[in-house]
């Protein structure tokens, strides 16, 4: 053979194609690790003692006011020791579950991975809980006999990885247990008693005996140890036969209601804009996530208004809480076009003053298989972990699945009892197909059950959006839903994962449920929505919420709406109180944005030839028989009418405001942020507005460009406690270097 | 993916970025697949090679230094992984070159099995020239950086390619003859 010939067939030398499953499953694999690692790195960095605050999560905090301050005071200084100690929380009870571990496979976060796999799977999650949990329980509970020196021993302890057994052994280890799923809760049961009693028995800590002396530390999860073992059996149960088959992967089906963005109107032709508010923030993590993986979002993806909705901003808020918003309406020269201007208007919902109401909340999961990915089932559990934090120690959860059927893996208990709740989270595992109208149902069934009408009742429901077996007819779901509502049940969505996605239905059910629809991508957005804004999110203040403003064709020639495209209501609906609109809670801020031409400036639409004849001729004609002379409304450019009714009533309310000229911002923080007295709220919120028209195509935002958008928010970031805007503006720089890719 | 996208996302992924670790290890998962498989010459055991790879190579992105290729590096990476794996299979002691049922060129063409010869021959080859064949002839690295790669001098490779050329026609001329 001569070596060309060598050559040749070496370098066509065909492999065998990529299984998808194996590849998802290392790829989860990887970012554990990846994830274990940089978590290694932040404990590195934060070796000092972290306080009692972790002790406190583990034994159930209370949720009083002043408790609540400090803890956002301490949020503040440590974002990521808040969420550590969360996940330490989470950690301390897989690691207890753990224990059992030779005897028979645990169930912990990565679920399906661990069972399909047992040797080699459990290699990342394993050392990285054990490593972890060791250095928390040691520093909580002040166990003087280790120093750091000991630490690093017991990292040592954790399970080395060993070889992964051959193919055929797997599959035998995997039918194995599903065989002795029977007996698994005694054995279980039986080793970590025997190990816990020989510890106590001793005075000075072996290597062994260290794992089993920390892990007595966390007493309350260790209660729950009994529960996931009677409860094994149930799991494998609910979690269907093809818990053992593949992970699941999915691109390019996330599914987006098409729309196109608002044009400029004529006054004349259309003097009046009617829509309904809208405090969703889904669509702003999704562009993110889109983003922070180097892609453009699709067009469709991105609701202005959400984007714009996504941050907080400082409103005046009402001078008595008769009303539980007020108007703010700031006028600016638009950065878009020259000649035209912006009218912000601005609400913002009262903050909660005195106790926070009890809730009765219904956690609906998907576990289906399409929720088995690192961002999807883990997630959700820490996220819901996280929202409990935010609970009153009175106020009821309970917890119901979906997937093949649909199950109540937890019956309503009090959030006092945290670590079952917490225990109950943890046997969840992803596998099935989704039926999310039987979901549904058992939810409200739930949360009728508990029901509380001096509460706030609430499905919570935390999917990928995918509701492919059962009732799957849209308009059939959302009619159950919004019955539901009027019964007092609301329903908030969670969104979560990416491939699938169905934001399409998960707005419309979130809408009809008057509830909010977030997309939490990662554990800081989990944070941000259900912890910092659990009230905004939980608790509504006012429902169907709408607006309708109306322009005097003597000041303002054209407008247009930025975003609220999805949320465009019908001139007559405005007063019918039967048509639902959107709800805001306490805290939440509202934003819309009108882009105006006054009378005189060059228009984007040509004016009516004929209409404005006829127009002029009634004035004449007006003035000619001098029936009446129209009433002068000198400085109004418009006049802004907004609706809504309290949580428990049904007849709407009014709130209107004439708009003149002369409106400015509520006040201005210092001068640095205020160009023309403009505050800097009001520049960020157009730098928003700016950057998500520019992604939808920049058909109106003339020459304004993603550097002027960084150069904007970056004047008017302000305070930015939690780096919200800071991110925004790496957004837009990942937006840049994104669309500079695109051919 | 090209050159400066893929940098950009190895440092990133080097400061800690999930993302963009996500998105670098989607790409790289089929690259390392497709090596080990030449390498091992079965899937199963490249399945498994593959995986463990990722992992290490989660846990030692931050130790990349950038001083050589990174396609250099993680095959470097990978024949490691490899390596510990099948010392960790007490059950398989050295790459099983029967199971190579896996690797094949199309059967479509005529020659497959003389192809299949050939590539049951490579996985045969003593460790080290394996090695340099794959990674010269196959990957089509140069020598320089094949040495790299192996941690050897450039003229060992010259030496195992060589060697293992040798061998090879050896072996294929006996058997044409006697064929």
């Amino acid at each position: 053979m001569d070596d060309q010939k060598l050559d040749k067939i070496l370098k066509n030398m065909d492999t065998p194609a990529i299984d998808a499953n194996a590849k998802k499953r290392a790829l989860n694999l990887a970012m554990a690790e990846f994830d274990s690692v940089q978590k290694e790195k932040n404990a590195e960095k934060e070796k000092k003692f972290q306080g009692f605050q972790i002790l406190s999560r583990l034994m159930g905090i209370s949720n009083t006011e002043t408790n609540k301050r400090k803890r956002n005071a301490m949020e503040q200084k440590s974002h990521k020791k808040f969420i550590y100690g969360g996940m330490a929380t989470a950690a301390a009870v897989i690691i207890v579950a753990g224990i059992g571990l030779q005897l028979a496979p645990n169930f912990d976060t990565a679920g399906r991975a661990v069972l399909t796999q047992p040797s080699a799977q459990i290699k990342p999650d394993q050392r990285n809980t054990t490593g972890g949990i060791h250095k928390h329980t040691l520093e909580t509970s002040a166990q003087q006999d280790f120093d750091s020196e000991n630490l690093e021993e017991l990292d040592s302890l954790a399970p080395q990885p060993s070889s992964s057994p051959d193919r055929k052994e797997r599959a035998k280890v995997n039918a194995d247990l599903l065989g002795d799923s029977k007996n698994m809760p005694e054995k279980k049961q039986a080793k970590p008693e025997r190990e816990l009693g020989r510890t106590a028995s001793k005075a000075m800590p072996s290597k062994d005996d260290a794992v089993a002396r920390t892990l007595i530390a966390p007493m309350a999860p260790a209660r729950s140890i009994t529960t996931i073992m009677h409860e094994a059996e149930e799991t494998i149960a609910l979690a269907p036969a093809d818990i053992m088959t593949n992970q699941y992967q999915d691109v390019g089906r996330d599914k987006f209601s098409d729309f196109t963005e608002n044009p400029f109107k004529l006054v004349t032709a259309e003097p009046i804009s009617t829509f309904s508010a809208d405090v969703d923030t889904a669509s702003y993590s999704f562009v993110r996530r889109q983003l922070n993986n180097g892609v453009l979002p699709q067009k469709d993806a991105v609701r202005i208004e959400e984007l714009i909705n996504y941050f907080d901003y400082d409103y005046a808020l009402p001078d008595d809480k008769t009303e539980p918003f007020k108007p703010n309406v700031t006028i600016t020269e638009s950065p878009w076009n020259a000649g035209k201007q912006l009218m912000h208007i601005g609400i913002k919902g009262y903050e909660f003053a005195g106790e926070q109401p009890n809730s009765n909340i219904v956690f609906l999961l998907d576990v289906s298989g399409s929720m088995n990915s690192h961002d999807k089932l883990p997630l959700v559990k820490n996220s819901m972990k996280m929202l409990l934090g935010s609970l009153k120690p009175d106020d009821t959860v309970s917890i119901a699945v979906y997937a093949g059927a649909a199950g109540t893996v937890l019956e309503p208990t009090k959030v006092s009892e945290k670590a079952k709740i917490i225990a109950a989270f943890d046997r969840l595992s992803a596998g099935g197909s989704t039926a999310g109208a039987a979901g549904i149902n058992l939810a409200y069934q739930l949360a009728e059950q508990n029901f509380d009408e001096n509460a706030v009742n609430r499905v919570i429901l935390a999917t990928d959006g995918d509701f492919n077996v059962g009732i799957n007819n849209r308009e059939e779901l959302k009619d159950f839903v919004e019955r539901k509502r009027e019964k007092g049940i609301f329903l908030s969505v969670l969104g979560f994962g990416q491939g699938n996605y169905n934001d399409d239905m998960m707005q419309a059910l979130a809408q009809n449920g008057n509830g909010v629809a977030a997309y939490i991508d990662t554990l800081n957005e989990a944070r941000k929505v259900l912890v910092e804004e659990a009230t905004s999110s939980l608790f509504p203040i006012a429902k169907d919420v709408k607006f309708q403003v109306e322009f005097n064709p003597n000041r303002v020639s054209e407008y247009r709406l930025v975003g609220y495209e999805t949320r465009a209501l019908n001139r007559e609906d405005f007063n019918n109180d039967a048509v639902d609109a959107g709800d805001i809670g306490a805290g939440h801020s509202v934003t819309a944005i009108y882009e105006i031409t006054p009378v005189g400036a060059t228009q984007s639409v040509d004016p009516l030839r004929y209409g404005q004849k006829e127009y002029m001729l009634i004035e004449e004609k007006h003035n000619l028989d001098n029936i009446h002379t129209p009433p002068d409304f000198g400085q109004e450019i418009a006049f802004l009418k907004m609706r809504y009714k309290l949580p428990k009533e049904d007849v709407s309310k009014l709130i209107t405001q004439a708009i003149t000229q002369e409106e400015h911002g509520p006040h201005c923080p210092t001068k640095s942020f205020c160009d023309y007295g403009i505050n800097a709220d009001t520049q960020f919120a157009t730098a928003v507005a700016s950057f998500a028209q520019i992604l939808k195509g920049g058909k109106y935002t003339g020459k304004m460009d993603y550097d002027a958008v960084i150069a904007l928010a970056n004047a008017s970031k302000g305070n930015d406690p939690f780096g919200y805007r800071a991110e925004f503006i790496q957004m837009v720089r990942l937006a840049q270097s994104a669309s500079d890719m695109q051919p | 993916m090209d050159k400066q996208q893929q940098n950009a996302l190895i440092t990133a992924a080097k400061a800690g970025d999930a993302h963009a670790f996500e998105r670098l290890i989607n790409h790289y998962y089929d690259v390392i697949f497709k090596f080990a498989c030449k390498w091992c010459g079965n899937a199963n055991d490249a399945e498994d090679i593959t995986q463990d790879s990722c992992i290490k190579l989660a846990r030692f992105i931050g130790k990349y230094d950038g001083k050589s290729a990174f396609t250099s590096w993680l095959y470097r990476l990978v024949i490691n992984c490899g390596k510990d794996w099948y010392k960790s299979q007490s059950r398989h002691p050295a790459p099983n070159p029967e199971a190579l049922e896996s690797v094949k060129t199309e059967s479509r063409s005529e020659d497959s099995v003389y192809t299949n010869q050939v590539l049951n021959a490579v996985a045969k080859l003593p460790e080290g020239e394996k090695d340099a064949v794959i990674l010269v002839l196959s990957e089509g690295l140069s020598h320089k950086e094949a040495a790299k790669v192996l941690g050897c001098k450039e003229s060992t490779i010259s030496w195992r390619v060589h060697e293992a050329r040798k061998k090879l026609s050896a072996q294929f001329k006996e058997e044409q003859y006697y064929g």
